[in-house]
């Protein structure tokens, strides 16, 4: 019996030893600092994980039991529950705030509308929303049936999938879940120095929830002869000029983070600080870089000096002027809303381009708001121009269930204006669908344009007023109520339960 | 029961009467009211630090020497062109000052533009340029925008027109404040409007689509509140409230509740409802010892308070640029800063609004709870729906019996008969001798329909005669036309005018009692939309269409005085309120505000119909 049990014992010892040998493990790290043209700075903070030659796990296989997985940097966490639902590409990010594509260009991960999004390359399974919601303390339980899509076009894996089994992707977005200190600790703990050395120290809550718009993305990925890749983002853009009383855009890992590098990581392989350098004004940036060439200077953490606060002087104050937009395409969405049960959605596309763009333009919204398809117009510098439109595509909403899918090929002309409108109609909800703080309205998701062969594009959210009751006084009433409930039951569950004994202390005292 | 009520309705009537007045001048008692209190837990007015100091009134003292040097430069964006004698873009060359408020907004680092606007009424085309700016809030969605607006000129009922250059500077002092933090949850818009009430009208109407000008190029979310700005002295000593909105809407009574105790605990300063300092009423006529009594001092003080209030709400005009927001479903309010010698400036209304803006910043839903139906006597106290709304039904109701007392009445005659019949007698007195003889008679429906359709037929007319160009360009010859016309259209009801049949009801006692029901049903439904204006009805209404006569029997010549009056009731405006009455198309016009065509499709054919009640 004992024999059997140190046997066994060996055996599952031996296999393990086999897995670590064949799978090893590499941890990068690295943060990119670059001035924006409105006085802002962007910083990405970028930490990934590669499981070397880790396959993602066969979504036809998931009733049988899954092979043994032991990592050393590879978040647990996180691999378990890639490994339970069979997810072979996720990318989850929760962002807070407008992403200004005008004035802060293209951010250096593509996902960032306002909100959590969700999307995955998955087999024929549930999407493992209410694990993930559990792990990063989000509410993605709500990204259900009613949020979710399949729009392929747009949504194509980053990765490889796997050719043995049939994927599908899963899309949703939750456009009012807001970010905060408890999902940046979840996020901290799937990093092997976890906060307390090398850049993941600079993830200062303070500071990083003070920029003017922060966002952490959480992306899985399959390279196919390379292995698993988990790639953990942080971008902030923070405000140097946000006080009125200073003149000069300077920053420092200080100003950023509030905190200075100590020491490295040692589990990192690499660890480097990337700074964009400003062209057309002087500057003094400090300690040495490591490396300095192509407007770009380079620290290596684990080579220079620590503790190391990088900090970019300017010798003149920041001049503010009307520079074109950095973007591609000008984005403005706006949903008019004329009466309580009709609306009209325009979004305006402005091309700086000398040259034609062609762009997917994609919508994925909640049954409450419905399109009249008939009614899509569209105008290029206020002349009606309906050519601009190409493989349409549109699956309408079915109302409690499914969400509207509808994508667009637009083709832009050089250096013009395309505006695009269509009628709207509002649901009428049953009270019961109505959300607590009814009167503030439906936040509705972010629409993409995918600019072809360019990062995709998010437009900020909107807000939607549906018919609402006043709920002041049924909720105030439902809410003494139940007081009234509570007060009776706690009482009257105090006297059943509750023993009644009499003590004769007096008698004993005169004993 | 029924019978005995039947009885007793002259005397009914008549108490409901006189109850539905008194109680339209009990409105300002003290006793009616309540004073003001926060609904909204979300609020916390004054529960902040402000941060706002002698800097920032240092930087508003700068943009202020800035535009009063514009000013003298007569910079001006605003021109009254005529269109036909000035082409269109002589108007477009003076818009420099709306370029300089663009280029202050952008060197606070807010995205900004300005916006050409035009509208023309009649044959005179108006034009100014807006300037205005979004400021995205970090971490902000964008969803949710507060606005901050001022209009280039001072907030006036009629009469001399001042700059509110004070206003404009704490507007642009405060976007560069604003901006430097971080607590903001929603965005912040500030908007500068050309003229008085036409720039923010066009900007608000480019904002939500509602015309199709041309799109803003900068945008936010929805705009949940918003604050106008009136400041145009060198200082004040209090700070008024003017809230008033297009068609008589009010702005949920929690925004200026909250603003009242923000100014009095953040700021200092006392807060007034309109721009008069409320201590005191002169009112000469009345003996000195009714005079000097505290009780009516407070009484007259809070009427004059609710006159004007039903002065700006009944005509829907809105008491100041605010007013304008109310047709998007936006809360806002004038800040009207009273002018004195002393002691507060910029640094007190910087506070105030800052607060207050703190304020607005922590609602997380649109403020709500049916807090829109009031009546502020002075700043602290207010009447509910409860306690002023039964004053105009209960003339409704009036109305409304005499209507059907009359519809009852026309549909029975009495005869001389001594035949006794046992049907339809439901006055039967057996102790009398001589027991009158009730007979059902027919009552002329379909004619009387006819003529009320006509009259209101002929309002609709007046109305789009009055709104045509034509009109307002030459309003003094049309007016006596249009005047002539209204008297004498109707007379050809008098052809309808038959012999008395016994079998058939008079014509102008069925038309009187649909006129008195019709009546009622109006005042009625106005009374929750626009209260003041269904208070006015009431009074010109109630009376004079239950005094009008249908009885057959009277002389021509009073007949022809009892018509002329009812003609001079009906359109005697035309003639007399020549500037009230342009005001109010171009009310129409440019805002939308409703009260020209109910003047013209409701009030007009109602008083024409009793007109008509005394010719038949």
């Amino acid at each position: 019996m004992k024999l059997a049990h140190l046997w066994g014992f060996i055996v599952l010892f031996n296999t393990s030893c086999l897995c670590r040998a064949q799978l090893s493990e590499y941890f990068n790290e690295r943060l990119s600092i670059k001035p924006l043209k409105d006085g802002k700075i962007a910083s990405t903070l970028t930490f990934t994980t590669v499981l070397k030659n880790g396959t993602p796990r066969d979504p036809g296989l998931l009733h049988t039991e899954d092979e043994s997985q032991h990592y050393r940097l590879f978040p647990l966490a996180l691999g378990q529950i890639l490994r339970e639902y069979g997810v072979t590409e996720m990318h989850l990010t929760l962002n807070a705030g407008k992403w200004n594509y005008d004035s802060w260009g293209q951010p250096a991960e593509a996902g960032v509308g306002n909100g959590a999004e969700l999307w995955a390359w998955i087999g024929d399974g549930a999407l493992a929303r209410n694990a993930l919601a559990g792990l990063f303390c989000s509410s993605l339980g709500s990204l259900d049936e009613l949020r979710t899509t399949s729009p392929v076009e747009v949504f194509r894996p980053e990765g490889s999938l796997p050719s043995s089994s049939l994927h599908q992707l899963r899309h949703a977005s939750h456009p009012s879940e807001s970010v905060c200190t408890e999902n940046l600790t979840p996020f901290i703990k799937l990093l092997p120095c976890k906060s307390s050395a090398g850049l993941a120290s600079l993830l200062n809550p303070h500071k990083l929830f003070d920029a003017n718009w922060h966002g952490m993305g959480v992306h899985v990925l399959w390279h196919e002869g390379e292995g698993v890749e988990v790639r953990l983002t942080f971008q902030t853009v923070s405000d140097p000029l946000r006080s009125s009383f200073i003149r000069k855009q300077d920053w420092s890992l200080e100003s950023l983070f509030g905190r200075k590098v100590e020491k490295a990581c040692r589990a990192a392989g690499s660890s480097h600080i990337q700074v964009a350098l400003p062209r057309n004004t002087p500057y003094n940036i400090s300690p040495q870089p490591t490396v300095a060439e192509n407007d770009e200077a380079l620290y290596d953490i684990q080579a220079v000096n620590k503790p190391i606060n990088v900090a970019m002087q300017y010798m003149q104050e920041f001049q503010r002027q009307d520079l074109p937009s950095s973007a591609t395409l000008s984005i403005q969405r706006t949903l008019k809303e004329s009466s309580q049960s009709h609306g009209q959605l325009s979004v305006i596309l402005r091309n700086h381009q000398p040259n034609p763009v062609q762009a997917i333009y994609l919508e994925t919204m909640p049954w409450i708001v419905q399109f009249y398809l008939h009614t899509l117009t569209a105008t290029v510098n206020d002349i009606p121009q309906p050519s601009v439109f190409s493989n349409l595509s549109y699956i309408p909403a079915i109302p409690h269930s499914r969400p509207t899918t509808f994508h667009v090929l637009l083709s832009i002309p050089a250096n013009s204006t395309l505006r695009l409108t269509m009628d709207v109609t509002k649901a009428f909800l049953r009270y019961t669908e109505h959300p607590p703080d009814a009167q503030r309205g439906w936040d509705l998701p972010p629409a993409i344009i995918y600019p072809l062969d360019q990062p995709r594009m998010y437009t900020p959210t909107l807000l939607v007023d549906l018919a609402t009751p006043d709920f002041s006084m049924p909720y105030n009433v439902i809410i003494f109520t139940c007081t009234l409930v509570a007060f009776i039951f706690g009482s009257i569950f105090n006297l059943l339960t509750r023993k009644f004994v009499v003590v004769s202390v007096a008698l004993k005292g005169r004993d | 029961m029924i019978q005995k009520f039947h009885q007793r309705l002259p005397v009914i009537k008549i108490i409901l009467f006189l109850v539905g007045y008194l109680w339209m001048v009990a409105i300002p008692l003290p006793e009616l009211g309540r004073t003001t209190y926060i609904d909204e837990n979300a609020l916390q007015p004054a529960q902040v630090s402000t941060y706002w100091n002698w800097g920032d009134v240092h930087t508003a003292d700068k943009y202020l020497e800035d535009l009063e040097k514009l000013r003298d430069r007569n910079a001006t964006s605003r021109e009254y062109v005529q269109s036909t004698t000035v082409p269109h873009t002589l108007a477009y060359t003076f818009d420099r000052r709306a370029d300089y408020i663009k280029n202050e907004f952008q060197r606070a680092g807010l995205s900004a533009a300005t916006q050409k606007y035009s509208f023309s009424v009649g044959n005179t085309d108006l034009t100014g340029a807006n300037a205005y700016a979004v400021s995205s809030s970090p971490r902000a969605s964008g969803n949710e925008a507060m606005v901050i607006a001022a209009s280039w000129i001072r907030r006036h009922d009629e009469g001399e027109e001042e700059l509110n250059l004070r206003g404009i500077s704490t507007v642009l002092a405060l976007a560069k404040f604003l901006k430097g933090y971080s607590l903001w949850a929603k965005d912040i818009v500030f908007v500068v409007g050309d003229g008085y009430l036409d720039g923010m009208q066009a900007w608000l109407s480019a904002y939500h689509g509602a015309t199709q000008s041309k799109e803003l190029p900068h945008s936010s979310g929805v705009i949940w509140n918003a604050l106008a700005i009136d400041y145009a002295c060198h200082s004040f000593s209090h700070l008024g409230v003017f809230h008033e909105g297009v068609n008589g809407r009010l702005p949920n009574q929690d925004l200026i509740n909250s603003f009242e105790r923000i100014s009095r605990y953040t700021g200092g300063v006392p807060v007034v409802l309109y721009d008069h300092v409320q201590d005191h009423v002169s009112l000469p006529w009345i003996p000195k010892f009714i005079r000097t009594n505290p009780t009516f001092q407070k009484y007259a003080t809070n009427a004059k308070n609710v006159l004007r209030h039903v002065g700006y709400q009944a005509p829907g005009t809105p008491s100041g640029i605010h007013g304008l927001f109310h047709q998007y479903r936006i809360d806002a309010f004038t800040m009207y800063a009273v002018c004195a010698h002393g002691p507060h400036g910029f640094h007190a209304l910087g506070k105030v609004i800052e607060s207050t803006l703190r304020t607005m910043n922590n609602l997380l839903e649109r403020l709500h709870a049916s807090f829109f139906f009031y009546i502020l006597t002075d700043a602290v106290h207010f009447n509910k729906i409860g306690s002023y709304l039964p004053s105009a039904i209960l003339i409704s109701i009036a109305l409304m019996f005499h209507g059907l007392d009359t519809w009852v009445a026309a549909g029975w005659t009495v005869e001389e008969d001594e035949s006794p019949s046992s049907d339809e007698k439901p006055d039967e007195k057996p102790s009398e001798a001589k027991t009158p003889k009730w007979t059902r008679r027919q009552r002329p429906v379909l004619p009387v329909l006819s003529i009320m359709a006509a009259t209101h037929l002929l309002g609709t007319v007046l109305f789009l005669l009055l709104s045509s160009n034509y009109t307002l360009a030459s309003y003094q010859t049309t007016s006596y036309i249009l005047f002539t016309a209204l008297a004498v259209i109707p007379l050809g009801a008098a052809l309808l005018r038959t012999e008395q049949q016994p079998h058939n009801a008079p014509l102008s006692t069925v038309l009187k009692a649909l006129n008195l029901c019709f009546a009622s049903t109006i005042i009625s439904i106005l009374s929750v939309l626009n209260f003041s204006l269904a208070l006015t009805l009431s009074i010109t209404l109630g009376v004079p269409l239950v005094a009008s006569s249908a009885s057959p029997t009277t002389k021509w010549p009073i007949k022809g005085i009892q018509y002329s009056l009812y003609i001079l009731l009906a359109a005697g405006w035309l003639l007399f309120l020549p500037e009230q009455t342009k005001s109010v198309l171009w009310n129409w016009e440019v805002l939308s505000v409703w009260f020209a065509p109910v003047v013209c499709v409701v009030y007009v054919p109602l008083v024409l119909q009793a007109a008509i009640v005394n010719l038949l």
